[in-house]
Formats: structure tokens, C-alpha cells, sequence
């Protein structure tokens, strides 16, 4: 009952935040995020159809399902990149290279795990290349979240509330998965039933954040440079004056 | 259990890191002419002072001082020269402190940043700001003239500090800044 509940609520809020993006008119500002709330949405859905009327092919489909709602996921981070880097582009550039190398670093050792692996059945074999992709994704996240901070980028309200629920929604998802995958622990059972609710918690900031299309900063105006460069030669002209030149 | 460790490090990371930039989305991130024009003040300021600092270190003065004059006026000359030097001190680190976190708003649209130089810069600063830590408790507790070593290294790192950031201002074409009256991205 209680994950039916869960279910459904994730469910009717991911419907909210896609209709409410199109009523505030962010469909065109976040394109990639929104394919990927629209793919999360089907594959709920036919989940939730598949427990409900044929769960024979619902434990078969989880971990297929999950790994394409993880590939699809980057679309967001592509987003993210895109969008918050736009008037920066010397730290975009640098940031591309960055996060280029941590991909290839983070894909290569996930390879070589994945080839040495033993895998039982071809749905280990899946949930674990799904479980090394989140973790790619949460070391490149970790990357652009710190180059944020650090050089201190300017971002509208809405592709704030993004990159948080992004964040608590990947950060949790990279400690349930590690625990998931741990046999014999404890905590494995927390984990499983705290996943729905971060997903609940992340859709509803989502919703929140991205109800309504706020203004995102923009670039100085041709006026404004020129008067801010006569305030700079007048400020300029006043230090000469008072060193005595 | 070993990747359970650096894998819930990570997922904590991501998590801090994104409440610290909902944190900072309040301040003002864009750099001002008035913002620009104040940090070459504080940035000429702190050469002339560095350079006439090591005045105030001098141990001349204060065996001159110990020499010639009465225990009052040696205990007061100390206790002017220990005031003076603390002084400097937290100062030149507020000005520093000034310097890098302009440096890092204007990096983030007037110039491309090199991860070296960056790495290097956010090491020498690390290092300033650690060195002046330990030469302010020495000063506090010794006076003046007795960690010399330490002070005249937090002097040369600090000079060097401004000599990196001296380059880095000339390069920003204050063209590209905004006025105190708007912030140039808003």
C-alpha cells in the first residue's frame, strides 16, 4: 500500500512538473531535462501497468528500465553544463576538458571491472553497468558543482532548483546504490525504501523551483559598458591626480 | 565494503556542495568598476606596506632601542611595534582575502582560467593564509622580534601573492565590469 502511495504520488509529480514546464514556457529553455522527466514518467508508468496487471515482467524489466532512465539522465547533465556556462566560456572550455577526462577515467575503470566481473545472469550484468554509470555521473556532477561554487557562477532560479534536485536526487542515489549492492548489509533494506522517497523529495523541489519561468541573468548592455568605461577613466584620471601625476 | 566508503564520500560531496551553491546563489557574484578600482588600491597598498614592513620587524631598531633606552620606553616600543605588526597582519590577509575572491568572480567571464596556474595560486594562497595563522599566534605570544624567519617568509609569500594578482588585474579589460549602480550580469 505504502509504495503504491509512493508510486503514484512520483508519478502525478513528474506529470506536474512536464505540464507545468509547458505552461510556464520551459520546454524550450530546458529541452534535455525535460525529454528526460518525459522518459522517467513512461518508464514509471509502465512499470507501475506492469506490477499492477503482469508482474511476471516486471522483475525481468527493473533493471533494463532503470539503466535507460540512468543513460537518459545525462541528458540533464548536458543540460546543466550547457545552460550554466553559457557566459563563461573560458571556464566552460576548461570544464569540457575536465570533464571529458574524469568520463574517460570513470568509463575506463567501470570497463575493466565490468570485463573481470562474474556475472551470474545478464540482470547482475545490467544493474551493475547501471550502478557504475550513476557513479560515473556522480563524479562529473561532483566536478561541475565544484567549479560552480569555486568561480562562484551566477544561475536564475530555475536552473538552481534543477541542479539541486539533480544533486540530493544523484547524491543519494550513488549512497543507496553502493549499499544495494553490498550483500549481506544491513542497511540494504533502509536504502531500497528511502530511494522512493528521495524521488518524491527531488520531483517535489523540481516542481517547486520550476513552476514558474523566472528571469536567468544576461550580458551587460552596449550602453552600459560605455558608461561604465567613462566611470573607470574618471576614477583613473582622480588616482593620477592624487599621486601627483 | 571498501567502495562503500569513497562511494558515500562522494554522494555526501555532491549533496554539500549543492546546499553550499543554493547558500551562495544570494550574493552578488558580478565584479563592479567601484569593486575593481578598490582592489588595485588595496593591491598598491599592500606592495608600499610590504615593502616598508620590514621596518617594523627590524631587529636593529630593537637593539638600538634595548641599548639606549629606560625599560619603560623599551616595553612601550615593543608593545607599539607587537600592536603595529599585528595590525598588519590581519590587514594584508583581509586584503588578500579580497584579492582572491575577486580574482575568482572576474575569473568566471574575463579570462580563461589554466587549472595549473589556478592549482598553484589556490596553493600559494593556502599556504599564506596557514603561515599568517602561525606568524599572528607567534607575534601575539613572542612580540615582534622573535619569529623573524616565519614573518619575513608570510612577507615574501604574501609579496609574491600580490605579484600574481597584479598580473591577473592587468589583464582584465575593465570595459567588460559593471558600475556600483548594477551588477553586470543582472
Amino acid at each position: 500500500m505504502e509504495t503504491h502511495v509512493i508510486w503514484l504520488v512520483g508519478i502525478s509529480l513528474a506529470a506536474v512538473v512536464l505540464i507545468r514546464g509547458g505552461q510556464a514556457g520551459n520546454f524550450r529553455k530546458y529541452p534535455l531535462f525535460y525529454s528526460y522527466i518525459g522518459s522517467v514518467l513512461l518508464n514509471e508508468i509502465v512499470a507501475l501497468l506492469c506490477y499492477q496487471f503482469a508482474r511476471d515482467f516486471y522483475g525481468p524489466l527493473y533493471w533494463p528500465t532503470e539503466l535507460a532512465t540512468i543513460v537518459a539522465s545525462y541528458a540533464v547533465m548536458v543540460e546543466i553544463f550547457r545552460q550554466s556556462l553559457r557566459h563563461n566560456p573560458g571556464i566552460a572550455r576548461k570544464g569540457l576538458k575536465l570533464l571529458l577526462a574524469a568520463f574517460a577515467l570513470t568509463v575506463g575503470y567501470a570497463a575493466t571491472d565490468l570485463l573481470h566481473g562474474q556475472f551470474a545472469n545478464a540482470t547482475r550484468a545490467i544493474a551493475e553497468v547501471g550502478r557504475d554509470l550513476r557513479y560515473i555521473e556522480g563524479a562529473l556532477l561532483l566536478l561541475l558543482l565544484w567549479l560552480f561554487v569555486r568561480y562562484r557562477i551566477l544561475l536564475g532560479p530555475n536552473l538552481l532548483g534543477l541542479i539541486v534536485g539533480y544533486s540530493f536526487w544523484v547524491g543519494i542515489n550513488v549512497i543507496n546504490l553502493a549499499l544495494v549492492f553490498l550483500p549481506d548489509n544491513e542497511f540494504s533494506a533502509v536504502a531500497r525504501r528511502l530511494e522512493p522517497i528521495t524521488y518524491v523529495a527531488t520531483l517535489t523541489i523540481w516542481c517547486v523551483a520550476l513552476w514558474a519561468s523566472r528571469p536567468e541573468p544576461v550580458q551587460p548592455t552596449e550602453g552600459a559598458i560605455e558608461r561604465d568605461y567613462e566611470l573607470l577613466a574618471a576614477k583613473t584620471r582622480s588616482i593620477l591626480a592624487r599621486i601627483g601625476l | 565494503m571498501t567502495i562503500l566508503f569513497p562511494i558515500s564520500v562522494l554522494g555526501t560531496l555532491i549533496v554539500v556542495l549543492a546546499i553550499r551553491l543554493l547558500a551562495q546563489s544570494g550574493r552578488r557574484p558580478a565584479v563592479t568598476v567601484d569593486e575593481y578600482a578598490k582592489a588595485r588600491e588595496a593591491l598598491d597598498a599592500v606592495f608600499v606596506e610590504t615593502a616598508m614592513i620590514k621596518r617594523i620587524f627590524s631587529l636593529e631598531d630593537a637593539e638600538f632601542v634595548a641599548r639606549s633606552a629606560t625599560p619603560d620606553v623599551t616595553r612601550s616600543f615593543l608593545n607599539e611595534r607587537k600592536k603595529l605588526a599585528l595590525h598588519w597582519f590581519r590587514r594584508t590577509r583581509k586584503q588578500l582575502a579580497a584579492l582572491m575572491d575577486l580574482h575568482l568572480r572576474l575569473a568566471g567571464y574575463t579570462y580563461d582560467p589554466s587549472p595549473g596556474f589556478e592549482l598553484r595560486l589556490t596553493a600559494k594562497y593556502l599556504t599564506f593564509v596557514a603561515v599568517s595563522n602561525i606568524v599572528l599566534l607567534l607575534v601575539w605570544l613572542l612580540g615582534p622580534f622573535k619569529a623573524t624567519r616565519s614573518i619575513s617568509y608570510a612577507i615574501r609569500v604574501a609579496g609574491s601573492l600580490c605579484t600574481t594578482f597584479s598580473v591577473l588585474l592587468e589583464r582584465v579589460n575593465p570595459t567588460g565590469l559593471s558600475s556600483g549602480r548594477q551588477s553586470l550580469v543582472h
